[in-house]
């Protein structure tokens, strides 16, 4: 079967107290039984090839975490169909868990007092990996994620990009078949998170590890992700190629310019100005249109620039689009 | 002396923030008090006075201690300790307040909040279920409130003192515990120090221990009378003195040892 | 199931090295924690020597009770650290369950493993001794049973608190303000089993006797032990109840917590 997540109209509900407010509030609440019902996965259908690299999108309370913690077994949906590695995930939690491998960017899922390499050799005991294939990951690992530096020094001294590292190295020693990443460079450096992203489409193009990555950072998207799912108040907005959904929703980039002296006026064939401010000029321009590389191109031929950037849309206003657009479609 | 009370409101706010964990704290000592009353009233058996306590006072006595432990904190107290491990310390060295004062302040306002969240409580619980004493004369009113802000002076300035071993040692937190315990055994607590043999009596009227929840209890029940009155008062004074001396010289000694070797 | 216990030797190791990488603190930890019993029985002998004995019970009776329940106690705080409702409930706020819930391990083990607070041996020590002291006092009338049965009522006051403990933990799945409260019947449990329960009012025994039987734990036990009447007259089979109540009240805290357990996966945090 070609298939290793299969999810059809999964919903998770939270039933949360309502809290009063105010003097007669705290009264009220010892008595009150009014619930608000959220809404956290609402009615989510998709189907993941083995071998995907998917991104998972979304603003902040969007559903995101909580769709990987249910697709991960750590949460128990409140209705809908979810098979994952021929596994219901909350099911059969112990066998299911022993062959899919999970990152969460804030937490670590290793002993914090302990030297790296104890823990990773404790994670050999508990997923029972043979100790030849645990020191050939091991070797593998250790080069492609540079652990070396860091090997004995506990948990607790490591920087948060020596940490990223170990936890990616932890979840893959026992060779699963799905690896689960919740913000896995969040807070790091470029240069950190480019290397995370380098090791992170190895895993996925050599061994063939189906990956599903929740990210804020489109730049992890562009890099990594051939097919995003974007999901917002629980609902599933968009489910396709990234190509597609640059194209149809990309919105307008930006090209910030530094010129070199103060130009009056400022035309240029493809852009808008959106904001002047003294040398400093904000253009705006469509991916359909232009791209980046031409319009720099056609100002530097006019005006003498210094420093420029270039800013890609933000996934909150891309995912705002979708959302009006859905709905414009409805 | 204004920004004594400004610290001291705040740490006293954020105090009261945590109303029901207190009340929960007050339901566990109370259960406390209620097994306390009952070895004590089995101690006494057919006997009405031991010790010059009456069987009342000796109930009064275990609401009492009770009530001022979490007042004078004796059990616990290992902020000035964290504080220095963390490093926040440097940040507290830079404000223009000398450091001794800052968290007399911050304790004072703790101090009060827990009177008033468990100390004050306490008492009124215990007034109506088991009934208690009650000091004479507005005169020993005074000298027992007196007593009482004296013993948490003292107290404070043992736990500064205390803390102050964090400036040499990178995990003196058992050291710390081991003197807290110290101060709790000779203080009082457990059970009136009168019971106690003479000797052991005499042993810790050389530290400053008995000085802390001892005295305040003897003079309540008026076991103290009169000039002795004034004397464990002094006594407290005298102990209080020495011990904020001790501190603010170990703390200077402290100061220049990270300003001069850092970490 | 061996690969399950040996795991579970693994995780106390961890926590046992991460303890003894400061020797001295942890020494000293001891030590002090060791103190705490050892004044708390030197304040009864002080006590004694003023008061002579209570409601019928000399010293070294009572310090057998003493001795007893804190070595126990010291015991099931060493066990259950994992499951100490305070840490307990701050983890899961932490969000720690999802990083047992991730491991292709038995959570009930993860939380057994996760805490193994070695400084506990002080307060264990100082029981036994004091324990130690209390038996050479006495003129204890052994019998085999009475050898055979000492080991039991320790492990059926272990299982008690424990259960306690795990009552705790599990309730931290719902609300973590007021679970001081638990307190109460863990370390006011044990304070109050150190004395001969003849002394507490009828309402507070009684309490004690018929909904939370603690009375069976070590009041009935030790009234055999050292051949005491019995004041409330029982039949004479209550002095073997203790692990009846010891593993009863674990097993029923096992079932909450497993209750627990299901309850929080299906909510999440």
């Amino acid at each position: 079967m070609k298939e290793i997540i299969v999810v059809e109209n999964l919903q998770k509900h939270f039933r949360i107290a309502k809290h009063h407010r105010g003097p007669g509030g705290t009264f009220r609440n010892l008595f009150s039984h009014e619930y608000r019902l959220i809404r956290a996965v609402d009615d989510v259908t998709f189907r993941v090839d083995k071998g995907e690299l998917v991104g998972y999108l979304g603003p902040n309370g969007a559903g995101k975490s909580t769709t990987i913690k249910i697709l991960a077994g750590l949460l128990v949906p409140t209705a809908g169909n979810l098979v994952v590695n021929g596994y219901i995930p909350w099911k059969d939690r112990k066998t299911y868990v022993a062959r899919i491998g999970a990152v969460f960017g804030q937490r670590t899922t290793l002993w914090w007092d302990l030297p790296v390499i104890e823990s990773l050799d404790l994670l050999r005991f508990i997923y029972q990996i043979p100790k030849d294939r645990f020191q050939e990951n091991i070797s593998e690992f250790r080069q492609l994620l540079d652990l070396d530096p860091f090997l004995d020094t506990p948990v607790r001294s490591l920087s948060l990009g020596q940490r990223m590292r170990a936890d990616l190295c932890a979840a893959l020693l026992h060779d699963p078949v799905m690896l689960f990443l919740d913000e896995p460079t969040i807070g790091l450096d470029v240069v950190a998170k480019e290397h995370i992203r380098q090791f992170i489409q190895h895993i996925n193009h050599q061994r063939g590890t189906t990956v599903i990555l929740t990210t804020h950072d489109m730049s992890d998207v562009e890099r990594l992700c051939e097919r995003v799912m974007i999901i917002d108040h629980g609902k599933l907005l968009f489910d396709g190629a990234l190509e597609m959904l640059r194209r149809r929703f990309g919105g307008k980039r930006r090209l910030m310019v530094d010129f070199g002296e103060v130009y009056p006026e400022i035309h240029i064939e493809g852009a808008q100005v959106t904001e002047c401010n003294g040398q400093r000029v904000v253009f705006e321009f469509e991916r359909s249109t232009i791209t980046a590389s031409v319009l720099i191109g056609r100002l530097s031929e006019k005006y003498r620039i210094q420093d420029l950037e270039v800013r890609e849309p933000d996934i909150e206003a891309t995912i705002r689009r979708i959302y009006e657009e859905k709905l414009l479609d409805l | 002396m204004r920004l004594f009370y400004e610290l001291g409101l705040r740490s006293l706010q954020r105090q009261l923030v945590y109303r029901t964990a207190a009340l929960a704290g007050l339901a566990t000592n109370f259960f406390f008090g209620i097994i306390r009353i009952s070895v004590l009233v089995a101690l006494y058996g057919s006997r009405q006075e031991v010790a010059g306590i009456p069987l009342q006072g000796a109930i009064t006595f275990t609401g009492l201690s009770q009530a001022t432990i979490g007042i004078l904190s004796l059990f616990s107290w290992y902020e000035l300790m964290n504080n220095v491990y963390t490093g926040a310390i440097s940040s507290d060295l830079l404000k223009p307040m000398s450091l001794f004062h800052y968290w007399l302040s911050h304790d004072f306002g703790r101090a009060v909040g827990q009177l008033l969240l468990r100390g004050l409580p306490m008492m009124a619980a215990y007034a109506v279920f088991f009934g208690i004493t009650t000091p004479d004369s507005t005169w020993q009113w005074i000298a027992f409130i007196l007593s009482l802000i004296f013993a948490w002076l003292v107290s404070f300035s043992w736990r500064f003192l205390v803390n102050l071993a964090a400036f040499w040692i990178p995990n003196a937190l058992g050291i710390v515990r081991f003197a807290f315990i110290l101060s709790w055994f000779m203080s009082g607590f457990l059970m009136p120090l009168r019971y106690f043999p003479d000797w052991f009596v005499k042993l810790c009227a050389f530290t400053p221990f008995p000085y802390t929840i001892n005295t305040v209890v003897e003079i309540y029940l008026g076991i103290l009378q009169g000039p002795a009155i004034i004397q464990a008062i002094l006594a407290q004074l005298v102990w209080g003195a020495v011990l904020i001396l001790a501190g603010q010289l170990v703390l200077r000694l402290g100061i220049r040892k990270l300003v001069i070797l850092g970490g | 199931m061996i690969h399950n216990f040996s795991l579970y030797w693994r995780l106390i190791g961890v926590q046992i090295r991460s303890q003894l990488q400061y020797r001295l603190a942890f020494f000293l930890d001891v030590l002090g924690t060791s103190l705490i019993t050892i004044l708390n029985f030197a304040t009864l002998a002080f006590v004694f020597q003023r008061f002579g004995s209570i409601a019928g019970w000399n010293l070294g009776e009572v310090a057998f009770l003493y001795g007893m329940v804190e070595a126990a106690f010291g015991v099931m705080d060493m066990l259950f650290s994992g499951f100490d409702p305070q840490n307990f409930g701050r983890q899961v706020r932490l969000g720690r369950m999802d990083q047992l819930l991730l491991r292709p391990l038995d959570i009930t083990l993860q939380v057994f493993g996760s805490e193994f607070i070695m400084r506990r041996l002080g307060r264990i020590a100082q029981g036994l001794l004091v324990l130690g002291v209390a038996i050479a006092m006495l003129d204890i009338q052994w019998t085999i049973t009475k050898l055979l049965y000492m080991p039991v009522v320790i492990v059926s006051l272990v299982c008690f608190f424990g259960g306690l403990f795990i009552i705790g933990a599990t309730i931290t799945f719902w609300t973590y303000e007021s679970i001081e409260v638990v307190n109460i019947f863990t370390y006011g449990g044990s304070e109050m089993m150190s004395y001969p329960m003849n002394i507490y009012q009828n309402w507070l025994r009684q309490f004690f006797t018929y909904i939370i039987p603690a009375i069976f734990l070590i009041y009935y036990p030790a009234l055999y032990f050292l051949d005491k009447p019995d004041p409330f007259p029982m039949p004479g089979f209550a002095r073997f109840l203790s692990p009846v109540v010891g593993l009863g009240i674990l097993w029923a805290a096992l079932l909450f917590w497993n209750y627990g357990l299901r309850h929080y996966q299906s909510t999440g945090t």
